[in-house]
Order: C-alpha cells, then sequence, then structure tokens
C-alpha cells in the first residue's frame, strides 16, 4: 500500500456535529444514513429523470449533474455555520473534488467525512500533458491529450483528486506489459 | 537570559505595565504574537516562576512589555512585581516560547479573553492580517485600564460581565473558516470550551492559553521513587515547584497546564487533575500527572521522576 493511497472509513454520522450535509455522485442515499434524525440535509445526482428535480424534502435536493451540485456546494458551505459535518459519498475523483470545495470554504480534515462507493474507476492525470482523463477502468490508459499510452500508477493527489499517469514505456522503450483492469 | 526593568506604568490600582531590554542592550529574540516569557521573580523564601504573555510587537527587539495584574492572595510573583520592582533592576527570564501561535490556516480569527488573559489578544492585534472580532470580558473596575488598551473598532467589544455576553449565540453563528482562540482564568475558558464542543466545533479550530496557572490547595506529601526523595507540598506552592524546591530539575515550559512538557508518570495515589492538557482517558487513568498545576486528592502520591 503507498502512503498516497487514502484509506476510507465505511459511512458513519460523526454525532459531535450540529448538522450534517450528505452528498452522494449517486441517486440513492447511502444505506446507513437514517434521515430521520435532525438537521441532516442530503444531495443525490439523478441524471436521467423527467422534468425539472424538485426537491423531494426540504433538506433533500436533487441536482442533474455533479458540476451543477458543486456550484451550489461552494455557495452553501461560504453560508454555513460552524459545527456542520461534511459527507462525501461516491467515486473517487467525486469525494476528492467535494473535499477540495471544503477545504476552500475552511472546513479540516476534522469535519470532513469521505467514502468511496460505486464501481472501481480513477481519473488518471496524463504528467506529460496534464491532461485529465476521467473513467479510467484498466492500465493502460490512452491519454486523448498527446496520445501516450499510460500506466496508471496507484499514486494519488488529493490536490488533483487524479491518479499518475506515466508513459508506460518511458524507462524501456517498447517494454510494454499487459493491461489490468484497476481494482479501485 | 537577564533582563532589566526599563518602564513601569500604573494603568490600574492592581495591574500594571512592565517594560523589560536587555541587560546588556543586546537585540531581543523575536518572539510571535502569542508568546511569553518566563520570569524567575525572587521572594522572600525562594524563587518564583511565572509566564507573562508578551504584548508588544513582534518586531519589536528593543523591549519586550507585558502586563501583570496583583493577584489576590498572591503566593509571590505578581505581588512583588507590584510592589518592589522598579526601573533597574535584573530579572532572569527565559527565553520567550509560543504555545499559543496565531492559526495561520483561519479565514478568520473569533477572539474571546477574559481578565488579564486579554494580553496574548494584544500581541495578535498588532500583527493579524486575516478579518477578526475581539470579545473580552473583564470586571468593571478593570474596564477603563483595557480600554486604554483596545483599539476603538466595530468588531472589538468589551462585555463589562461574563453574562453580557451571548457565547451561544456568537459560537454558533460563525463561518466555517473561523478559528476561536481563547485565553483568560480556567472558569472562563471552561465554559467557552464547553459551548464550543456542545456547538460542534472541531478540536483543530479552537486555540486555547491557559493563564494563572497553580492555585494551591490542601497540602500533600508526594514520594518520588527514583530519586528515592519524599516531600510535603504547601497549601500555597505547587507541586512542580515543591519537586524543584528538593533540587530536581524536570522539565517544564509554561507552568500553566497547557503545554504537556512537564507531564510525569503516576505509580500511586489519586490526582487532582488541573491541567488543560491531558485527556478525559487520560485523567481517568490517573497514570500520568502535570505537577506545574495538578495537585492530590488522597494524602499521598508517587511519582515515577
Amino acid at each position: 500500500m503507498i502512503k498516497s493511497r487514502p484509506v476510507y472509513r465505511p459511512f458513519a454520522l460523526d454525532v459531535t456535529g450540529r448538522a450534517h450535509l450528505v452528498i452522494t455522485d449517486q441517486p440513492q442515499p447511502p444505506e446507513a444514513l437514517d434521515l430521520a434524525l435532525a438537521n441532516i440535509s442530503l444531495w443525490t445526482v439523478k441524471t436521467i429523470a423527467p422534468g425539472v428535480p424538485a426537491p423531494a424534502a426540504e433538506r433533500c435536493r436533487t441536482f442533474r449533474a455533479v458540476p451543477e451540485m458543486f456550484a451550489f456546494l461552494s455557495h452553501y458551505l461560504s453560508r454555513a455555520s460552524i459545527g456542520l459535518r461534511f459527507y462525501a459519498v461516491g467515486s473517487e475523483p467525486f469525494i476528492w473534488d467535494a473535499y477540495n470545495i471544503g477545504t476552500g470554504a475552511g472546513l479540516t480534515a476534522a469535519e470532513m467525512f469521505l467514502a468511496q462507493s460505486g464501481p472501481p474507476c480513477r481519473r488518471v492525470y496524463c504528467c506529460h500533458c496534464k491532461t485529465m482523463i476521467d473513467d479510467v477502468k484498466e492500465t493502460i490508459a490512452v491519454c486523448p491529450g498527446c496520445g501516450s499510452s499510460l500506466q496508471v500508477r496507484d499514486h494519488f493527489s488529493r490536490r488533483l483528486a487524479a491518479f499518475m499517469g506515466v508513459k508506460v514505456d518511458a524507462e524501456t522503450p517498447g517494454n510494454i506489459p499487459l493491461p489490468e483492469l484497476l481494482s479501485s | 537570559m537577564k533582563l532589566k526593568i526599563t518602564g513601569v506604568v500604573p494603568l490600574s490600582p492592581t495591574i500594571r505595565e512592565f517594560l523589560l531590554a536587555d541587560a546588556e542592550g543586546a537585540p531581543l529574540p523575536t518572539a510571535g504574537a502569542g508568546a511569553h516569557i518566563m520570569l524567575r521573580i525572587p521572594g522572600p523564601e525562594r524563587m518564583w516562576k511565572n509566564a507573562y504573555s508578551l504584548v508588544s510587537s513582534p518586531e519589536d527587539h528593543h523591549e519586550y512589555k507585558i502586563i501583570v495584574r496583583r493577584v489576590e492572595h498572591s503566593r509571590g510573583g505578581s505581588a512583588w512585581l507590584h510592589d518592589h520592582a522598579a526601573i533597574g533592576d535584573m530579572l532572569e527570564a527565559e527565553t520567550p516560547q509560543n504555545l499559543f501561535p496565531i492559526p495561520l490556516l483561519a479565514y478568520k480569527h473569533l477572539l474571546l479573553s477574559a481578565g488579564i488573559g486579554i494580553t496574548p489578544m494584544l500581541a495578535y492585534l498588532q500583527v493579524l492580517r486575516k478579518p477578526f472580532e475581539l470579545h473580552h470580558c473583564g470586571k468593571l473596575e478593570d474596564a477603563g485600564a483595557f480600554a486604554g488598551l483596545l483599539p476603538t473598532a466595530p468588531n472589538v467589544f468589551m462585555h463589562t460581565n461574563r453574562n453580557a455576553l451571548d457565547l451561544e449565540y456568537l459560537l454558533a453563528h460563525q463561518t466555517l473558516g473561523t478559528h476561536l482562540s481563547v485565553c483568560g482564568p480556567a472558569s472562563f475558558m471552561d465554559v467557552v470550551l464547553q459551548t464550543a464542543q456542545n456547538l460542534g466545533w472541531p478540536g483543530a479550530k479552537v486555540h486555547k492559553e491557559s493563564f494563572g496557572g497553580a492555585t494551591g490547595g490542601t497540602p500533600f506529601i508526594a514520594h518520588l521513587r527514583r530519586s528515592n526523595i519524599t516531600i510535603s507540598v504547601g497549601a500555597d506552592e505547587s507541586l512542580l515547584e515543591a519537586i524543584e524546591t528538593a533540587g530536581l530539575t524536570p522539565p517544564s515550559l509554561c507552568r500553566g497546564g497547557a503545554c504537556g512538557v512537564c507531564e510525569t508518570a503516576l505509580l500511586d495515589g489519586v490526582p487532582d487533575h488541573r491541567d488543560h492538557y491531558l485527556s478525559d482517558t487520560q485523567r481517568a487513568c490517573n497514570s500520568a500527572i502535570m505537577p506545574c498545576v495538578s495537585r492530590a486528592k488522597t494524602p499521598e502520591l508517587v511519582l515515577d521522576i
């Protein structure tokens, strides 16, 4: 296990918080979430649904896409009061993008909780041309920016919310290993 | 280091400001906002080691400024400074230490102080670059002395008693990037810290400097197992002071139960924990004690020292 590879705990509410905001890139809330508890807000993403998403309940919001949720998140956090606990549940790039928005709003690691869910997929950062490649499921990945075949390493950048992709035969030109499915 | 008293300014009958310069006139070490200095103050029977926050600007290498309240039933330190200290007197001091540095990650500083706990905040005010809000609670008779030290600004509030400050409302309505810095007597700090915790403030955003230090209490006996010494701790001295009187030199820094440097293993006896350092779990174990402030609930303690 590499040091930079984050380790996630299962989703659970931190009872020392006064209010809780749970966001997920999935249509459904995390299983362990009990919405009956006080002061919990839940934001989900429903990509395909007829009409304009309407709030299901006062504290539940549905977004059409993750960027829409993140735009509203920055606004929401800038007006929130201390005592809030922030939870992001979903794909690894999603939860770390959320973490970085939280940090920008003044939240510390002690107030944020990340849980990974959904099928394994990685965002990969091409070290050669700085292109971000989403939904990478196997190493070797081809960079759409510079065309390099990239080996997806386990090195993870929390700032970029992405894994490191390095030209696969950079050390020994022509020495190309077999592709492998990524575990997470 | 050796310091010379270069100025004494009475701010009120019980509060005095002292200016200290290097005895040889050499430049003083830089001390960031929130730092304190430990002075060795001569007493009739022994030396007192008292820590005082520096209120001078960190940029000032010529003079340190401290503000000292004459403590009621003073055990020696503040009484000597008020009654005997005069311009030209020499004092031994330790190099300044900072256990209360400005939290640089804060987007906004919420500063809460009570009584003489205003002193580190006065140093803060000179160097803060982010927005801040200061609430100071003090007795009515001190209001004049402190009002002269604080700037008149819409974000600086003086409360003449603690009830005038709606702590719960204040702490519940702060933006996510706010850090709380609190300094004052233990009773004030306890209320602020407890209220903050109840409202969900994470520990990483709460910064505290304890003041006042040892308050004395029932005398007790301490056995120092490794040194094979038995000492009696008087009503008006701390365990740490008694250990030092016995000739030992255990490490210590803030002498106010905040820094944790003097933490000592406890082999037997039940301590009366008065520090701000040990966690509740550590307190319950009764396996460690901060001798600078904590005392004994049992007639005797056995220390691994």
